[in-house]
């Protein structure tokens, strides 16, 4: 009985961690997600993992070398001179 | 004093052009709506130049106007969304809702306290989120790679909040997934 109202699945725990980073669990959710993961080392490297590479993602940019073609920058640098031309 | 912001619209395609291409092209993933946004941002600043007043720098104002050109591409492409089957996490989760054998995540043996500097993750990274659905993809980039909050992506995503978090969800199980199995190659 005891155990049922404390035990949540993995599917559940997974999806709990993302409410919890955004401060949307409540109190008895947070405890139960604690307790599974004492017992679980996959939803706890989950939770681990996952904070790990959404915490870097947004620095993506940094770490590519892609450009736009010259011909594009041409074109938008005459479709400026076209906008300059109708404000002036 | 003497330190006013001010624009130089002649060099903004020259200064500006590919770093403000790859922070798009990195959160909308295709570079013919990326060159569209970077174009459709001088073109907008170029027209709003006379309300710049020069509080923000010239650099930091253009990427106020072309996040704004990213959140406008994800609120027209959310138009035609499938909103999240049900099956999904299955491939993941057993009966009883437990981890499967092969899906059960492994140690990385790297230190999660440390900032990742290896330009492979961010291209495997970068594979990795093309495999998501476009709804998950835009949920993902606004959320972790924009910061914005999970009400306000509901609202430009016209998606309920419980659709959020089940998308959310996937996200990261496919994600975290893809990662492992090609960047630390379990």
């Amino acid at each position: 009985m005891l155990k049922k109202l404390f035990e949540i699945s993995c599917k559940r725990a997974t999806f709990l961690a993302s409410k919890k980073e955004a401060g949307k669990t409540s109190f008895f959710e947070n405890f139960k997600l604690k307790l599974h993961y004492k017992i679980c080392d996959g939803c706890r490297l989950f939770d681990k993992q996952t904070s790990h590479i959404c915490k870097n993602a947004k620095h993506t940019h940094n770490h590519t070398d892609v450009a736009m073609t010259s011909e594009k920058k041409q074109k938008i640098k005459d479709m400026i001179n076209t906008v300059r031309i109708i404000f002036l | 004093m003497g330190l006013e912001n001010k624009l130089e619209p002649d060099n903004w395609v020259d200064n500006y052009s590919d770093e403000l291409y790859r922070y798009t092209v990195t959160r909308v993933t295709d570079s013919g709506f990326a060159e569209d946004i970077v174009q459709e941002t001088f073109l907008s600043a170029w027209r709003a130049k006379v309300t710049y007043k020069g509080e923000a720098s010239e650099k930091n104002w253009l990427y106020a106007i072309c996040k704004n050109k990213i959140i406008d591409h994800f609120r027209k492409h959310s138009k035609n969304i499938v909103k999240p089957s049900r099956a999904e996490e299955d491939i993941y989760f057993d009966k009883v809702e437990h981890w499967r054998d092969e899906t059960t995540p492994n140690e990385w043996g790297i230190n999660y306290g440390q900032p990742i500097e290896t330009k492979e993750f961010y291209s495997i990274l970068e594979l990795c989120k093309k495999k998501l659905n476009n709804i998950q993809q835009s949920v993902f980039v606004m959320k972790y790679m924009e910061g914005i909050e999970a009400e306000n992506i509901c609202k430009v995503l016209e998606i309920t909040p419980s659709n959020y978090w089940v998308i959310i969800h996937r996200c990261k199980l496919h994600l975290r997934s893809c990662l492992e199995i090609n960047w630390i190659n379990i």
